[in-house]
């Protein structure tokens, strides 16, 4: 196992410089297009010697493989490099932005592995029940819904009228407040967040155990007179999980890539509006210095779910020569 | 299993539920009327957190202070030498009691206050101004505003780092400074109102920028609270060794929301005093909360704020491009445009049809100034005719280009509409900011758009920069030399109202060329809560936050 873990960080090392290579492509001049100079000037006009001396203090002159190859040492020597619009370290961006943006994916990825996991257990094994149903249907609408109109209704209902109403409201938008413990703020966004993933948790729950509770040891343990929740949670469960595993973590890799409408309708600051931003203005760095944590963030997480599997099938294991 | 029946009727009830709330919150109370509760009466009371809206700003440091949201916190940290009043736009003193030009006003001396201070308690002197002023034109500092300085002497030097000092710059005594021009610009008192042209203290800059940058000490009326918030707030608490009037307010929180959506929202639920009306619900907002008499100033049950903006949004026009360098094809598709439409159904009425480039608010403004800027259908096609393209004929398609995601294509759509009305084929290409820039700064487009807005209310500040030749700002490629010369003699004119009338007369005459096309002039589209009081919204977007007042719960 810790050759196969040792294995996979040095896979991680390609990966690296294959995504650092396609980030440059794309910021090389012509391949998307727009100038991160006039960016950093703005509309009005400059002179030709300030535009001339902005473009050497960010070394934009340079050839490509120049600009690439110092980027690289200086992402070696732990630097990120200077955000143009901001003037800021791009990790100082960062470090400001990602806490935010994993607080609420683990919390979206909490609501919906519970969530997910319980109603997709109750659908299958009351199947064809009303929960069956409810389940059912209201996945699919969950699926359907867009989540910033979801977002702006939750927002409306819980937050706004609540409030009129002289209800228990929570918190309309942002991080903290005085007026509510932070976790309180976390509660609306979360639930946006998870709201789509945990429908499909639920629906690949729901098949998954199916599947499994149709087959034949199944009905073997339960011929050796077990009750029906040993057979489920013993048997059925660790089987069904795998797929509902890799799910979590690909989503899971997913927020934290940021999750620019949840953020943008709770004002939660975090590193999705960020990097849409960036992009938007050419600010290369900070596109560069979240890509790379989030692609190394992905991995990791990728690698963890890799590593939960032989726990759930204790018919993989790793490292080993198979015959 | 089957479904039982009761099942059945659960799901139905509960759907339903859901239903109802959703519309119930959705549509209700958008007809309450607002209960006035004038609580603190019409004197003006002090204490209270004033609660504003801005997004995320650029800048709060004056070295680039350079968009509204930053614009917006620095005018309340920050004193330049002169202001503007909120309501009239007239020029006033802030950090200068005084000042004078010279007869052909290339040289002005400014006289300062002399018992201002920093919010750390240091003086402020004309060695503080100076340092601001030349850490604005150090390229090093990449500041996206220096071009308000171009004007002084010595600005070329620093800007191409063969200076390290602005040669225009001299500081007499400690609260006297001499700044001498690179050519006459009677305006420049103007210039020098904005909120950017404001000094800082060296020491605690250089001390350290980036803290700075997060935490600027000024000499304004309020003061950083603590370091800027980045995406959350910015407060700022009344500076009660300010020179001036002080603030009323104990201090102002600038809550920073990505959405005007979300901020109105928080607007609705009582947690913002001051908002954006997001698109859709201007009538509605109208109804619910009042309208101000002028506009301008908020008060209970009079709280959207609708009053003009010193900005023009206008079709810009290649003249450099082989069809549209004939000014008949160019007032042809100035006189097709149905500005009013596209007012009624895109801005939902917060936006007023521009009759000329220089839009209101601006001292000189006068209506219909371009005899092209209206929509004229029968006579769009008259002047079409005399191009040599009746009915559009022979004409080739016409490219209307702009910048995707942001409302201009509906725009474009539109004048696409009206155009065909003439004949006149148009294809639209909308492409994202920055690779929009890049074609309009290489001149590879027939149509664009863009928007222009006040720096300072005057008009130098929209004939200047979009019509002389050579203008970096002059994207339309308009020339003129006897318009160069007229705007260089209007510049020279230290008579106010002569150089006014001198900028009417180049107005008008650029506006027989028809370079670009003026489509509408701003409103603001804002609502205040009904316990401030006193808050007005000048032309140029900022807020008076050190004279308004927040009416006392009893």
């Amino acid at each position: 196992m810790i050759k196969y873990i040792a294995r996979r960080i040095l896979q991680m090392i390609p990966v690296f410089i294959g995504v650092t290579i396609i980030l440059f492509i794309l910021r090389s001049p012509g391949v998307v297009g727009g100038d991160p100079v006039r960016m950093i000037t703005g509309e009005r006009a400059i002179s030709e010697s300030l535009y001339n001396q902005i473009v050497e203090r960010y070394g934009l002159d340079k050839p490509i493989y120049v600009q690439y190859a110092t980027y690289l040492n200086d992402l070696v020597h732990g630097d990120l490099g200077t955000s143009y619009q901001k003037s800021r370290p791009v990790s100082d961006i960062l470090l400001d932005k990602f806490p935010n943006t994993v607080k609420l994916a683990v919390a979206a990825i909490l609501i919906e592995m519970f969530f997910g996991i319980v109603a997709g257990i109750i659908s299958a094994v009351k199947r064809y029940s009303f929960w069956d149903v409810l389940v059912t249907f209201s996945t699919s609408v969950l699926v359907s819904l867009p989540v910033f109109w979801l977002g702006l209704m939750l927002q409306l209902l819980f937050g706004l009228k609540f409030k009129e109403w002289g209800l228990p409201y929570l918190p309309l938008s942002g991080m903290s407040g005085s007026e509510f413990p932070d976790i309180v703020y976390l509660i609306m966004p979360a639930v946006t967040l998870a709201s789509v993933s945990t429908a499909y948790a639920a629906r690949i729950m729901r098949s998954q155990l199916l599947e499994v509770m149709g087959q034949d040891y199944m009905r073997t343990a339960a011929a050796k007179g077990l009750s029906s929740a040993q057979v489920i949670w013993g048997h059925g469960m660790k089987n069904a999980m795998i797929p509902v595993v890799t799910y979590f973590g690909l989503d899971l890799g997913a927020m934290m890539g940021g999750t620019v409408l949840t953020e943008t309708v709770f004002n939660w600051p975090g590193v999705g509006y960020e990097i849409f931003l960036a992009i938007g203005q050419r600010d290369w760095p900070i596109v560069m210095g979240a890509t790379i944590i989030i692609v190394f963030i992905v991995m990791v997480l990728n690698l963890l779910v890799d590593i939960s599997y032989a726990f759930l099938d204790p018919r993989i294991r790793y490292g080993r020569q198979v015959a | 299993m089957k479904l039982h029946k009761r099942g059945w009727y659960l799901i139905v009830l509960a759907l339903a539920l859901v239903g109802v709330l959703v519309v119930f919150s959705a549509c209700g109370g958008d007809e309450e009327t607002t209960e006035t509760t004038l609580a603190g009466g019409a004197e003006p009371v002090e204490g209270g957190t004033f609660n504003i809206y801005v997004s995320e700003p650029a800048f709060i440091d004056p070295v680039n202070l350079q968009e509204s949201e930053g614009t917006q916190v620095g005018n309340q940290l920050f004193d330049s030498l002169a202001m503007f009043d909120y309501k009239t736009s007239a020029l006033m003193p802030a950090a200068a009691e005084s000042w004078e030009a010279n007869a052909d006003a290339t040289v002005w001396t400014f006289h300062l206050v002399e018992d201002a201070k920093f919010h750390d308690g240091s003086d402020v002197t004309a060695d503080d101004f100076k340092y601001a002023w030349e850490r604005i034109c150090n390229p090093v500092n990449e500041s996206e505003i220096s071009y308000h300085l171009s004007c002084v002497k010595g600005y070329d030097e620093m800007q191409d780092g063969s200076a390290t000092e602005l040669a225009g710059v001299k500081v007499v005594d400690e609260y006297t400074l001499e700044v001498t021009l690179n050519y006459a610009f009677g305006d420049f008192e103007y210039v020098v109102a904005h909120p950017a042209l404001a000094p800082v203290p060296k020491e605690v800059v250089e001390a350290d920028p980036a803290a700075f940058g997060d935490k600027p000490v000024g000499n304004g009326p309020y003061m950083m609270a603590e370091p800027w918030a980045h995406d959350q707030y910015i407060k700022v608490v009344r500076f009660d060794d300010y020179y001036g009037e002080k603030a009323r307010a104990d201090g102002v929180n600038f809550l920073i929301f990505k959405d005007d959506d979300t901020a109105f929202l928080e607007f609705q639920a009582g947690n913002l005093d001051f908002t954006s009306i997001p698109s859709g619900q201007v009538e509605a907002t109208k109804a619910k909360y009042g309208v101000s008499d002028d506009g301008m100033e908020a008060a209970p049950g009079k709280q959207t704020l609708t009053g003009p903006e010193t900005a023009v949004y206008y079709i810009l026009i290649n003249n450099k491009n082989e069809v549209l360098s004939n000014a008949a094809v160019r007032q042809a598709l100035s006189l097709a445009i149905n500005r009013q439409a596209i007012i009624d159904t895109i801005f939902e009425g917060l936006r007023e049809p521009a009759t000329g480039i220089v839009p209101w608010g601006v001292d000189g403004y006068i209506k219909d100034q371009w005899p092209y800027a209206k929509y004229d259908m029968e006579a769009a096609k008259a002047k079409l005719a005399e191009a040599g393209y009746p009915n559009g004929e022979g004409l080739s398609t016409i490219t209307l280009s702009c910048n995707s995601g942001v409302g201009h294509e509906d725009i474009m759509a539109m004048i696409q509409a009206d155009f065909a009305k003439i004949g006149v084929t148009a294809e639209i290409d909308a492409i994202e900011w920055a690779q929009y820039l890049d074609k309009l700064g290489a001149g590879d487009f027939m149509l664009g758009r863009l928007g222009w807005i006040a720096d300072y209310p005057i008009m130098d500040n929209f004939l200047y920069p979009l019509f002389a030749t050579g203008s970096g700002d002059n994207y339309s490629f308009y020339s003129d030399p006897a318009v160069d010369q007229a705007l260089l003699d209007a510049r020279a004119t230290v008579d106010r109202a002569e150089r006014i009338a001198k900028y009417q007369a180049i107005e008008r005459t650029i506006g027989e060329a028809a370079p670009v096309i003026p489509l509408v002039m701003y409103r603001m589209g804002r609502v205040c809560s009904d316990r401030v009081l006193g808050l007005v919204l000048s032309p140029q977007g900022l807020l008076n936050l050190e004279q308004a007042w927040i009416a006392q719960a009893e």
